[in-house]
């Protein structure tokens, strides 16, 4: 092997087991001095990529399973739920529930509710985050400077057309969830009742938005909050 | 009495948790670096994982599941910044800590190396992190990349070439420079 084709494998393949490229190593004491260069740098890289996994990745990876496993019993839930809907618009309330779909905007929002929800409202508690801007840039979407404010915790999360933005805002009322949908088409102000929770859907200029609180947090008094707060980028400059 | 036996929920629950345990701080490590920032890795990694969890039953060989995680997460990863590609490069948000065995010269060296990696363009960086961290042959490279083996030889030289003249820009001048 000649020492520039050494050098490019030692470049490219530094711990390449190739039997020519191992005999190569120690065929003379140039080939020897550059392979002994490549492992100070390899090792020195080595330690440069290896960065620390937060100590709490390996348990959240693991409830992944342990929700989708208890989920299956929430399911039962949302079909009795999906006929106490039934009755009580049959009765004449005015809220416009409708029955949850395996499929519908309505199911996403309780389903991914039950996932993230919880978590992140305990990160929001007396946090305002720092990268609410960036990350509805990222959607082509802004938020008015005051509600950005009332921003705790955010994270991206997957929607039923792509990905949006998952946040929560913290209120005089308590923390409300808002998942901003880019290209998620809803039935503006219907409302959607799930395990002791109430949302509200809001059509927005650019996608839409589903406004998260408890049963009695009257999420709809914050449909005009989220509705103008929200908007396409460059729309208020 | 005989052992007693797993039903497929708890066996499909415990082989998730294996994979997630063999793979999940290396899938973060390389989401970090793809993405360049802390909370977006944690997202990447997550949805990662779910949809693993989702599509668990498709893989049949578990030998097969580090580069079917690394396909997910690239996928994943696309399809978030398939609008924008934020700029997410400041290395502060990387906190790493102190690493005693080291010498101040190395540490100084490391943290260039840790800057200079997020610097390089793309398609020098995955190949490079797909074998400094996910440990990946050139053939393995090639294939998850979609690209030739010696494409890939020719990338992983120019990722290692220039990490070396960034460092000597920023005045790190061991021997190992003079290699290139």
């Amino acid at each position: 092997m000649h020492y520039s084709e050494f050098k490019q494998k030692l470049g490219a393949d530094p711990a390449s087991q190739d039997p020519e490229f191992l005999r190569a190593r120690n065929s003379s004491p140039e080939f020897v001095r550059a392979a002994l260069e490549s492992d100070r740098f390899e090792q020195a890289l080595r330690r440069a990529a290896r960065l620390p996994a937060p100590v709490d990745l390996l348990p959240q990876l693991k409830k992944i399973s342990q929700a989708n496993a208890s989920r299956q019993g929430t399911w039962k839930y949302y079909a009795m739920a999906a006929s106490l809907f039934l009755a009580i618009a049959a009765a004449g309330i005015g809220w416009r529930m409708r029955a949850v779909h395996f499929d519908s905007v309505e199911q996403y929002v309780a389903q991914h509710y039950f996932v993230d929800g919880p978590e992140l409202l305990a990160q929001s508690e007396g946090r305002v985050a720092d990268n609410v801007a960036q990350l509805l840039a990222l959607f082509e979407a802004e938020i008015s400077p005051d509600v950005r404010r009332m921003v705790g915790a955010i994270k991206i999360c997957p929607t039923p057309d792509g990905n949006g933005v998952h946040f929560v805002l913290n209120t005089e009322r308590g923390p409300i969830t808002v998942i901003f949908m880019p290209r998620t088409p809803v039935t503006d102000g219907e409302m959607v009742a799930f395990d002791g929770m109430e949302a509200q859907l809001v059509a927005l200029e650019h996608g839409s938005a589903a406004i998260i609180g408890k049963s009695g947090q009257k999420v709809s008094d914050f449909y005009t909050l989220v509705h103008d707060s929200i908007t396409p980028s460059g729309a208020s400059a | 009495m005989g052992m007693p036996v797993m039903d497929r929920a708890e066996a499909r629950q415990a082989r998730f948790n294996a994979l997630t345990e063999a793979y999940g701080a290396d899938l973060y490590r390389y989401a970090m670096w793809i993405c360049g920032n802390d909370a977006l890795a944690k997202d990447l990694v997550q949805e990662t994982c779910l949809r693993a969890w989702k599509a668990l039953d498709k893989l049949n060989d578990d030998a097969a599941a580090k580069s079917w995680l690394i396909t997910i997460l690239r996928r994943e990863h696309a399809r978030t910044f398939e609008r924008k590609v934020p700029k997410f490069t400041d290395v502060d948000t990387i906190e790493v800590p102190e690493d005693v065995e080291l010498e101040p010269d190395d540490r100084v060296e490391i943290e260039l190396l840790r800057r200079n990696i997020l610097k390089l363009p793309p398609k020098y960086r995955e190949p490079l992190l797909l074998q400094v961290v996910m440990g990946y042959s050139c053939e393995e490279i090639a294939e998850q990349l979609l690209i030739s083996k010696s494409a890939v030889m020719t990338q992983l030289f120019r990722a290692r070439e220039q990490l070396r003249e960034r460092l000597q820009k920023d005045g790190v001048t061991g021997n190992v420079h003079a290699l290139f």
